[in-house]
């Protein structure tokens, strides 16, 4: 079960993500993020109500990234809970992709 | 079934993954287990499922996934075992996690997670199946820190 929203705040849209990034969910997420940002947006993934990630949901947030930059746009996450946190920190994405820790830090960075 | 014991046995079938994940998540919460290890738990059958289903069985046979987990003191044990094709994931080459963003490839990612993870891996082919045996510490450990740093 997935549930994402997308808003804007200033020059950032956020994209807020509540319930599990497995297999099964995941695909939404990627089909939620498929369009190419414009250049000098700022993307911000609220992870706050993101219980679970696995690889697969890893796989999309790399995909995400990797728009982002070929975009000349901005890609960043905040709001994980310490047990994604750990799945960031170990599978390498935390040297790769800003991660704050709250939505307001995120945005006082970014905006 | 012991008390503190889970044994679940699956098709291999992808929409299984969910009854996998509710079955995990209703065990954790009846044995009180930790936020971290629970997590850790769970990623780790949720990758070895989706290997098992989307590797295993190329010929596309019907197949068996099965796990069991038991808590015996300190630690969790989960075996998880297959009967598809012998594949041991501990071979496979690890991911770069080093990489800059362009060279990032994301194969493998999921076994570099569950190895990292878990405090023990082991792997072995028995009786056609593949056996997966995985050990996770219900010690307290730092939050987003893995057990080997």
């Amino acid at each position: 079960m997935i549930h994402i929203e997308r808003f804007v705040e200033g020059n950032v849209v956020v994209t807020a993500v509540r319930g599990r990034l497995d297999s099964s969910s995941s695909p939404k997420l990627d089909e939620f993020l498929a369009e190419a940002p414009a250049g000098g947006e700022v993307i911000l993934l609220d992870f706050a109500d993101l219980s679970y990630i696995s690889s697969a949901g890893l796989r999309v947030v790399l995909k995400a990234t990797k728009l982002a930059r070929s975009s000349g746009a901005t890609l960043a996450v905040c709001c994980l809970i310490p047990q994604v946190h750990e799945v960031f920190d170990v599978s390498g994405f935390s040297t790769l992709i800003p991660i704050h820790p709250s939505r307001e830090a995120a945005l006082a960075t970014l905006a | 079934m012991a008390d503190h014991e889970l044994d679940i046995c699956l098709a291999n079938e992808i929409g299984k993954l969910e009854t996998l994940a509710e079955r995990l998540e209703a065990y954790v919460e009846a044995e009180a287990i930790p936020p971290t290890p629970a997590y850790r738990l769970q990623l780790a059958a949720d990758e070895f499922f989706n290997n098992a289903v989307d590797y295993g069985y190329p010929d596309g046979r019907a197949g068996e996934i099965a796990l069991r987990v038991r808590r015996a003191g300190n630690v969790l044990e989960a075996i998880f075992s297959d009967d598809g094709n012998a594949f041991d994931p501990f071979q496979a080459p690890a991911p770069d996690i080093a990489g800059s963003l362009e060279e990032r490839r994301i194969g493998g990612l999921g076994v570099h997670l569950v190895r990292t993870l878990a405090d023990s891996v082991a792997y072995r082919r028995e009786d056609g199946r593949n056996v997966v045996t995985l050990t996770f510490s219900l010690a307290a450990t730092p939050q987003g820190s893995a057990p080997e740093s």
